[in-house]
């Protein structure tokens, strides 16, 4: 009786001409040069080096985080792939499709499930693999043109939320792409409720809104547009860009973690792939865990008509809303997003501190690791204000209050230049009181050219707050809690406004020194706003009708 | 040995072409130039491609019915389809296109305080349209109203008013004697 030799079997199907021709290299005996050999004769595996430094691979410098997004890629192209054989991108069919894909079809709701919540998994992970490039500094020379390129990705990771979004055709979708393209209408120039649009004869059928939606409102050409961006031609961009991002990666030496004296390097075969692999596996058990326990959101369907109460953005979208509130939308839902990605993008460029490259140097880099951390702490906060504070009517509801609470209309606001209808005294005594601080914020911190004692700084302002609050209260003008809110705001910007880049960036050069404080000045504008709304009821800094320019 | 001679080297080269001539870099300037005019033609038209000539949209005019049959206040009759709040004060009345100027939500009324507030981002309208509180820039819209010969209101979404005077005066807002009120 003829026995079973596998082994020898392994031999004759490993050397015969199919398998050689689709593997190539000779028998497999894990040495160094058979590691190698695995890693540049394969496609999918030769974006990695050969070999790596062992530092590149701890887990508590990267968390993977950069690895994990991919594979949350790979996860949403395959399992929106498959969503695509049952939906059909039309109004009259795209919600019964869902619902179909819900209720009826083998496996629907868990692909559906698992595409929603890899989808909010992916905006997680490219944000805090942003935070970790951050704060390891890996974007300083030579990586700068690999982090604006990463930017861009995660811009393009919540625009293909955004374009997802809208194709269940519920209520949720509709009136969020109604709000979002809404925005669009407001860019300058070229929307039609834009400052300035007349300049260029912008109406409601011919400007970027209209591109948007295909039409003059959400409709069936604004789902077919939405399905084809989210479907096709931004997942191709992200694909062209992930070329690029890893490729470059790779270039630069796959790590920014410094050098040591007699480093050896280990092979990437088995180290590193292992490594990536045993987090993807993780992730998607996970992902799956998490679709087949809890169901993604559906709403009822669509209505042109009428708004649900509150209407609320998904989470990562909570705060541009929050923000709305407070801005004009061409401030918030325009200007301030592109002055965001421009801005970070433009960060390896003016942030010349050679140190903290491939660590996480808090104490070397003190300026800016605490402006970008509170750039994400408000943008969080935002986000919790509008996921958790707000109730009915977009009211402020605190979260142990219920929404059946009877709230006070909000009281009337007012606008500190410029009555409306009256465009002369904005431009008058507008332009220069508001131009005037603006270019003081701007310029102060590198025109005092000596050290001053930060604290001393701080504590001054508060106590002239202080007494300036103490006074109006005195005089009936405020209330405790509007003192409050001025110590909290007049602190925070005199300290992240003035005393940080005083001690820190004043001895940069002029263009750089701008670029930054441009950025600064308008995070603590956001920041001075908001306070002027919530405790003083203020609209506008400055309002010109004429133009439709509100800030 | 004689002195070695001068040869002047043959002058391969005109230095500079008869006129009329065209130059190997004339030559690169009109490929590269027609190059570039391809491109961005090619691009415009994309651009160009993109806007719709021919949209399908629902039609902006309605009959809203006789105005006698509107009491006093906000009426939400056609709110569900046609997005416009019928509004008859005692001395008129007018149509308030139902959506907010700030982004284009639907706002509700609170007739307990006389306001109409958006759901989206909590801006407040007067019961005449105009902004309380909140982000909205402009007043609520009002539709054009005229009135059909059969006494039926005709609204048209289409043509609207924002602002006083012009959205207190036909055809934004019609008065009792205007619609034969009493």
């Amino acid at each position: 009786m003829p026995t079973l030799d596998i082994d020898k079997i392994k031999q004759e199907v490993v050397d015969s001409q199919i398998w050689r021709a689709v593997f190539r290299g000779g028998v497999w005996s894990d040495t160094p040069r058979d590691r190698q050999a695995h890693i540049s004769g394969n496609v999918w595996l030769h974006l990695h080096p050969a070999k790596v430094r062992p530092r590149a691979l701890k887990w508590t410098y990267t968390w993977g985080l950069g690895g994990l997004s991919f594979a949350l890629f790979l996860l949403l192209a395959l399992s929106g792939v498959l969503l695509m054989f049952y939906y059909r991108p039309v109004p009259g069919l795209a919600f019964r499709d869902i619902k179909d894909l819900t209720y009826a079809v083998s496996m629907g709701r868990f692909l559906r499930n698992l595409h929603r919540w890899a989808a909010q998994a992916m905006v997680v992970a490219v944000i805090a693999h942003m935070v970790r490039v951050f704060l390891t500094g890996a974007y300083k020379r030579p990586r700068e043109f690999n982090w604006s390129v990463g930017v861009l990705l995660l811009t393009l990771t919540l625009f293909l939320s955004f374009t997802g979004y809208l194709l269940p055709w519920d209520q949720l979708a509709f009136w969020a792409v109604t709000v979002g393209t809404n925005m669009a209408g407001a860019t300058p120039l070229l929307g039609n409720s834009g400052p300035f649009s007349g300049l260029l004869g912008m109406h409601v059928n011919n400007d970027l809104r209209f591109v948007m939606l295909g039409g003059t409102s959400v409709g069936a050409n604004t789902l077919l547009r939405f399905y084809v961006l989210h479907t096709i031609a931004v997942p191709l961009l992200v694909g062209i860009l992930l070329i690029l991002h890893f490729w470059r990666v790779r270039k630069d030496s796959f790590s920014a973690a410094p050098y040591q004296a007699n480093e050896a390097k280990v092979d990437v075969w088995p180290n590193l792939v292992k490594r990536e692999y045993i987090a993807a596996v993780a992730l998607v058990i996970f992902i799956m865990f998490w679709a087949i326990t809890k169901s993604a959101p559906l709403e009822t369907i669509a209505d042109p008509n009428v708004t649900m109460n509150p209407e609320k953005a998904p989470w990562y979208f909570a705060g541009l809303q929050e923000m709305l509130v407070y801005f004009d939308p061409w401030l918030a839902g325009v200007l301030v997003p592109n002055l965001i990605i421009v801005g970070l993008m433009a960060v390896p460029f003016i942030d010349t501190n050679p140190k903290g490259v491939g660590y996480y140097a808090w104490k070397e880099r003190p300026f800016a690791i605490t402006m970008f951390l509170l750039g994400v702490v408000m943008w969080f906060s935002l986000m919790a204000m509008g996921v958790f504070f707000r109730g009915p009517n977009y009211a402020w509801y605190w979260p142990w209050e219920s929404w059946w609470t009877f709230k006070a209309a909000p009281p009337p606001t007012w606008n500190v230049f410029g009555p409306h209808g009256q465009a002369v005294l904005p431009l008058a005594l507008g332009v220069p009181v508001l131009g005037g601080l603006f270019l003081a914020a701007m310029l102060l911190p590198k025109l005092i050219q000596r050290d001053l004692n930060g604290w001393k700084v701080l504590g001054g302002v508060l106590l002239a707050t202080a007494a300036l609050g103490a006074v109006g209260a005195g005089m009936g003008k405020f209330t405790g809690t509007q003192v409050g809110f001025l110590l909290f705001f007049a602190g925070m910007t005199t300290w992240f406004g003035f005393v940080m880049p005083q001690r820190h960036i004043r001895r940069l050069d002029w263009a750089r020194y701008l670029v930054t404080m441009a950025l600064v000045v308008s995070t603590m504008g956001i920041l001075l706003k908001m306070g002027a709304r919530l405790c003083f009821n203020i609209k506008y800094v400055m309002t010109v009708p004429v133009v439709s320019m509100n800030i | 040995m004689s002195e070695p001679k001068m040869v002047q080297p043959p002058a391969r080269f005109p230095t500079r072409p008869a006129a009329g001539t065209m130059t190997r870099g004339d030559f690169l300037w009109m490929g590269w130039s027609a190059l570039a005019a391809f491109f961005a033609a090619g691009a415009a038209a994309g651009a160009r491609y993109i806007f719709p000539n021919v949209i399908y949209e629902p039609s902006q005019i309605f009959n809203a019915g006789p105005a006698k049959d509107y009491d006093m206040g906000v009426s939400m009759k056609w709110l569900n389809t046609h997005r416009i709040w019928i509004i008859r004060i005692p001395t008129g009345i007018y149509a308030m296109w139902a959506r907010c100027t700030h982004l284009g939500c639907t706002p509700n009324w609170f007739p307990d305080q006389d306001r109409f507030k958006c759901p989206c981002h909590g801006s407040n309208y007067t019961l005449a349209g105009d902004v309380i509180a909140g982000p909205a820039p402009i007043p609520l819209w009002r539709a054009k109203i005229t009135l059909a010969s059969t006494g039926d209101l005709i609204v048209d979404k289409g043509v609207l008013a924002d602002q006083p005077p012009k959205r207190s005066q036909a055809p934004f807002f019609l008065t009792n004697s205007e619609l034969g009120l009493s």
